[in-house]
């Protein structure tokens, strides 16, 4: 018997979610558990027991246990890290409360960004300084930091965060004060900016360290009971860690770098969207998870996610590679108002779980999405998770009714009105991942996942001119999924200004040699076969002028600068619709990322009676985009046979999910058993 | 073409028009196109005010000039000066003489509606199934627009001629074609024209990429429905900022406050202002205010309006849409020639800090009635300072220029925020790392001002402090600072914040500079230091707890001289 199971484990702030797949057979196995945010790892062992109880497997027989979580996320929500300090350079101890002095919003005296984790009282200062250039402009003072060590300790901070300027150039005044700290502290623990960030912008990277040394204590905790739990029980498993990336890193890197987990979940769901995308021969892909309270969107480009070097975590700014993900408050839950000018908005205000749409019969009374989708028969009355939840359909004719009052039409057109708002609402996030970065979304599939992203699907479609939409097999549990089929990952980076000249041949190909280094040490400590083995190299280039960059992707040879110049202005020609062929062009940073092959995983078995003529369950009106309701078939999912092919109106009822096919779309089930759907309209 | 039913949605849209929902997805629409503008042009702009500092805004404006739509982090002061060069484009042109593929630029605050002369102005129409339907705008504040000053920005010069190129409305591009001759003209005033090179490609990509998207959304839509959509956004904000105002009580509501000076000799320049609310209209007469100055310090009445726009939005409604609606409320009285309404060839490079003080001003007047929006006197200022010289390490001229923020007054049921850009402007400050590697000047200390937020119930906010050094050359420097004699104010007992100077310091020891200091020469042993104000607390300082005043102490920005001198009651315990 040979470990054939690997189980994806999604931990999020309510629920653990398991996903666990038998590589021979196709065999999946689900469970899901309450969530124990004292301690996580109790929730992941707890239901991994239970897993492999349900679905009668040994433990013993896992290969691999690919981990989400949400839990550094929701520790900066709720500001339950550590007792945090911070030690900077003399004279600079503000400049994290000043961040870069802006308000969050233009006209509203009473919003600020939050304060800073760690409180002025404790940020301490260090006499050292380096220069731009990287050399000593002062020398570090052992006598200060020392001074600094007893007041850490008279605090009894629990973990401590190193920002010093110019620290990504040259780290060695803050290596130094690390390793005092370290000897002199045991069991607190300690993030240097030159470790957690090596990049240029002292706010952002010291705000990055912040935040990763005030979650450390905990996670670390929570790592060490995963690490010996799933020990006794999977000896022979490895355990990773989906970082924002997309890529699992080891449990001894997550208990170094617990910020690299802030996108954790959101990049499992990439990961699971370009596994279907590979499943189904589908290489450029906008992804759409909807949810309860918001959607998020992301886009994949020739079978790659797109990074993001920038974004906020909880108010603090992160800056570090993370799956480029467009988050809207626009979901199942999200309640329809109408603003003092009179215009009808939908969301970011959600009626959420609890009391959730009108038609869940929780006391919820105000018209949400899917109250709008229950109007227009879109959802099945026996309502969701196959029936275990019956939905109240007068409840939500009652709130839309209320819409459609103060509007003066219908009920349905009131209905139709709400999903539509809804779906600007989503249009605008996806153009700001496609349009804005130069991508034109006709050249894309749309791919809805999530409970609720197969029903807004072709609306999305629609506005922006998509053609075809492909829904995986299991839309619900992508996440869980995702996890299955990550492959290991690290970012390296070089931070260095190189203008592009003759002399910077040899300084990328140095730099590109010294991360090629320090990959191969990573390959070796992760174990990675020699053949799984791949690096991707990246460089950031802008304008000598311009202080934004674009990421290139360098195939060729570093000493090509002309190759390199070349794809600087296409891209950049492509982001912002010129460039200057005379400018010169600098590179500021250098990225590899290594990693190892993905695991392959097939199709689940299909149901015995699954057809590819298959026969509906029911049929009821549905009303799509015209005057009246349609009477429309109902079709099972689980009875669709690869091959089949629908043409609508059809409604696809599956356990966690509705697809809604309008007139005129044709749906093909693939090998993989993804629906593939041709739009039949082409214009509104 | 609508996409409701217009004929049963009536009864919700009283002005008439498209349907509340046919509107909020074509506004949508619209609002993600400034938006994608204004980070393109953030992102390709050389000028690190641009590029860091975002000072810079985007928009769409009607076949009337009316503005439509604002980029979400656009700047409240430009919102006059992109309807003032509409003015200026529609009064110079008839709208047969406007072409596809024209791009008008303009800058002069006297003659094309600008503010001061470093903000660029870019308009291109917006031709649909070939008739006019509006134009796409942008606006970039430029590092250096010529005039007697790097940077074009420093106190002390007294006419406009002294301050940078005028570019009056020009039409860069003809029906598509570059009029190089212009260019060239643009390039040759300004220092470091490569730079500004860069930056008028930013703003004419801008442009370009805001008529594809506006064509884009016209071919789904249609203009006839477009312009129905864009009436009904405006009549709409329109009455729901009269409805706003209407919630005001009717009366007359005074303030006055005092500038410290022009930097021209002219010291403690009134602004006196009466507001009539009576139903849903209020008149903001500024009439008794100073005549105009010598100094730069001067408001167009364009500038002055912005300030009132943004007021009424903070204080009545923040989260109404930006758009001609506002501005149609804002109605004002001023005298021409005054310093809200100057007239030629007055200077208003600083004109930000006047802009600031009118919201101050506007506040103060306005607390009474609404003593849970209204906040103690921010730092008031735009504090600026320019550095410049030639970089020893490439024997090339820089101009380094920013501008500092400061404390943000005392609110209701909160302090003031330290250090932060307040009211009419949100500029981010250049980081350190930046500033180093770009110039050859290094920042010795960046931090809060001790005992600058002035006392109360909720404190105001600190000022900042930086102090900069020349490496391995001389340069020089100049400045503007405001509230650095007249100190920001407390509101309802609250005690004032500390005013803001600038220091030379090195050498024999230190000199406090004019608040408006020109041409200081900097040598390389040298220091600048400069401390921005910090602003003023909201209710007496009796009523602080005494947890916020041992918070006050254990943070260290406050000496504990001063907490025991405010706060007598809470130190004893």
């Amino acid at each position: 018997m040979s470990e054939t199971w690997t189980i994806g484990v999604d931990v999020g702030g309510t629920f653990t979610d398991l996903c666990a797949i038998e590589s021979g057979s196709g065999r999946i196995a689900l469970n899901k558990v309450s969530s124990t945010p004292a301690n996580p790892a109790e929730a992941i062992i707890a239901g991994l027991d239970a897993l492999a109880q349900k679905a009668g497997f040994d433990l013993g027989d896992v290969r691999a246990i690919g981990h989400g979580t949400t839990v550094a996320t929701n520790a900066l929500i709720q500001r339950t890290g550590a007792k945090v300090a911070m030690v900077t350079t003399r004279n600079f101890r503000d400049l994290v409360e000043i961040g870069r002095q802006i308000r969050p919003k233009m006209y509203d005296l009473k919003a600020d960004f939050p304060p800073p984790l760690a409180p002025r009282h404790l940020r301490f200062e260090v006499s050292e300084r380096v220069g731009a250039d990287g050399a000593v402009v002062e020398p570090l003072d052992m006598d200060s930091v020392d001074a600094v060590i007893e007041a850490l300790r008279a605090e009894e901070v629990e973990a401590v965060a190193i920002a010093f300027l110019f620290a990504y150039l040259n780290p060695a005044h803050e290596q130094a004060v690390k390793a005092r700290i370290a000897a002199a502290m045991p069991g607190v623990a300690v993030s240097a900016s030159s470790d957690v960030m090596p990049e240029f912008r002292e706010y952002e990277r010291s705000s990055t360290t912040l935040l990763n040394a005030y979650l450390q204590p905990a996670f670390a905790q929570y790592m060490r009971t995963l690490e010996r739990e799933v020990a006794a029980r999977s000896p022979v498993s490895s355990l990773g860690v989906n970082q924002s990336s997309g890529g699992l890193m080891s449990v001894e890197t997550a208990r170094e770098f617990p910020i690299r987990t802030a996108m954790s979940g959101p990049a499992a769901g990439a990961n699971g969207a370009i596994h279907t995308a590979l499943q189904s021969g589908v290489a450029n892909v906008i992804t759409f998870d909807v949810g309860g309270t918001s959607a998020d969107v992301a886009l994949i480009r020739d079978r790659a996610i797109g990074l993001a070097f920038d974004r906020d975590v909880a108010g603090f700014p992160v800056r570090m590679a993370m799956v480029d993900i467009n988050t809207v408050g626009a979901g199942g839950g999200s309640l329809a108002w109408f603003d003092r000018d009179g215009l009808m908005k939908v969301g970011p205000a959600s009626a959420g779980a609890r009391p959730g749409p009108a038609c869940y019969g929780r006391g919820g009374d105000q018209a949400t999405v899917t109250d709008a989708n229950v109007v227009l028969g879109r959802l099945s009355t026996s309502g969701l998770l196959g029936g275990d939840m019956s939905l109240d359909v007068d409840a939500s004719f009652r709130v839309v009714g209320v819409v459609a009052a103060r509007l003066g039409c219908t009920v349905e057109t009131a209905a139709r009105g709400i999903l539509d708002v809804m779906a600007a609402n989503m249009v605008r996030a996806i153009r700001a991942i496609s349009v804005e970065r130069g991508h034109d979304p006709r050249d894309f599939v749309l791919m809805p996942f999530g409970g609720a992203g197969p029903l807004h699907a072709e609306a999305c479609a629609r506005a922006l001119g998509i053609r075809q939409i492909l829904v995986p097999l299991s839309p619900g549990i992508l996440c869980a999924q995702g996890l299955l089929v990550a492959g290991r990952s690290e970012s390296l980076v070089r931070s260095q200004r190189i203008a592009l000249n003759a002399a910077a041949g040899a300084v990328l190909s140095r730099l590109a040699e010294e991360m090629r280094a320090e990959a191969g040490t990573w390959f070796e400590a992760e174990a990675i076969p020699e053949a799984e083995r791949s690096a991707t190299l990246v460089a950031d280039m802008r304008y000598t002028s311009q202080n934004y960059e674009l990421q290139i992707p360098v195939t060729g040879a570093l000493t090509d600068l002309d190759a390199l110049r070349q794809a600087f202005f296409e891209a950049h020609a492509r982001a912002y619709g010129f460039f200057n062929p005379e400018d010169p062009v600098e590179v500021m940073a250098l990225r590899m990322t290594p990693q190892g092959a993905r695991p392959k995983i097939g199709a689940p078995p299909q149901r015995d009676t699954a057809s590819r003529t298959p026969q509906p369950k029911a049929r009821r009106p549905v009303w799509f985009s015209g005057p009246a309701a349609l009477e429309t078939p109902v079709y099972d999912r689980a009875e669709l046979a690869a091959g089949a092919e629908l043409t609508g109106p059809a409604v696809i009822d599956q356990f966690d999910s509705t697809l809604l096919l309008f007139p005129g779309d044709v749906a093909r089930v693939d090998e993989a058993r993804n629906i593939l759907i041709t739009r039949g309209e082409t214009e509104l | 073409m609508t996409l409701h039913d217009t004929r049963t949605a009536s009864a919700a849209a009283p002005q008439g028009g498209p349907d509340p929902i046919t509107v909020e997805i074509v506004a949508s629409a619209f609002r993600s196109v400034v938006d994608e503008t204004f980070i393109a042009l953030m992102k390709s702009a050389y000028s690190t005010n641009i590029k860091e500092r975002h000072d810079h805004s985007t928009a769409i404006c009607d076949r009337e000039g009316r503005l439509i739509v604002q980029a979400e982090m656009s700047l409240p002061i430009h919102l006059a000066s992109m309807t003032g060069l509409m003015q200026a484009v529609l009064s110079r042109y008839a709208p047969e003489e406007i072409r596809e593929g024209d791009i008008f630029v303009a800058n002069d605050p006297h003659v094309a509606g600008g503010t001061h002369l470093p903000d660029i102005n870019y308009a291109a129409p917006i031709f649909v199934e070939g008739r006019l339907l509006g134009f796409v705008c942008n606006i970039a504040h430029h590092a250096d627009i010529g005039g007697m000053v790097p940077g074009s920005m420093a106190g002390g010069m007294s006419e406009i001629y002294q301050e940078g190129l005028r570019i009056p409305v020009v039409r860069l591009f003809r029906a598509g074609e570059l009029q190089q001759d212009i260019l060239d003209l643009l390039l040759l005033n300004a220092r470091i024209p490569e730079e500004r090179r860069g930056d008028h490609f930013a703003q004419i990509a801008a442009c370009r990429l805001g008529l594809r998207r506006v064509g884009e959304i016209a071919g789904r839509y249609g203009a006839a429905l477009i312009e129905q959509v864009w009436a009904s956004l405006l009549s709409r904000t329109h009455a729901r900022m009269r409805a706003a105002i209407a919630g005001l009580p009717d009366g007359t509501y005074r303030f006055e406050d005092v500038m410290d000076d022009d930097g021209c000799g002219t010291s403690d320049i009134p602004l006196r202002l009466e507001i009539t609310v009576s139903g849903d209209r209020a008149v903001f007469d500024l009439r008794g205010s100073a005549p105009q100055v010598q100094g730069n310090i001067n408001l167009t009445r364009n500038a002055a309006k912005a300030a009132v726009a943004y007021a009424l939005r903070t204080l009545l409604d923040p989260e109404i849409a930006n758009n001609e609606g506002i501005l149609e409320c804002c109605e004002l009285l001023t005298e021409p020639g005054s310093i809200v309404d100057c007239i030629a060839p007055a200077p208003v490079a600083q004109r930000l800090n006047t802009s600031q003080r009118l919201v101050d001003v506007i506040i103060g007047a306005l607390a009474p009635a609404l003593p849970e929006a209204a906040v103690g006197a921010a730092n008031g200022a735009n504090t600026t300072a320019v550095f410049s010289g030639i970089d020893p390490r490439n024997g090339k001229p820089y101009l380094y220029l920013e501008t500092l923020g400061g404390g943000a007054g005392g609110r209701n049921d909160r302090d003031g925020k330290d250090g932060v850009q307040v009211h009419i402007t949100n500029t981010s400050n250049l980081p350190i790392e930046a500033i180093e590697t770009e110039y050859p000047l290094r920042v010795l200390s960046y931090g809060f001002v001790e005992d600058s937020g002035g006392a109360g119930r909720y404190r105001g906010g600190a000022g900042l402090r930086r102090v900069i050094a020349p490496v391995d050359h001389d340069c020089t420097f100049n400045g503007a600072g405001e509230r650095f004699a007249h100190a920001p104010w407390g509101i309802f007992g609250g005690g004032a914040g500390r005013p803001g100077r600038f220091v030379l310091k090195g050498g024999a020891g230190e000199t406090v500079l004019v608040a408006k200091p020109s041409a200081v020469p900097l040598r390389r042993d040298q220091v600048i230091v400069v401390e921005t104000p910090g602003s003023g607390g909201y209710g007496p300082a009796d009523e602080r707890s005494a947890a916020a005043v041992a918070e006050d102490a254990l943070s260290g920005k406050y000496s504990p001289g001063f907490l025991d001198r405010n706060y007598p009651a809470q130190r004893r315990g």
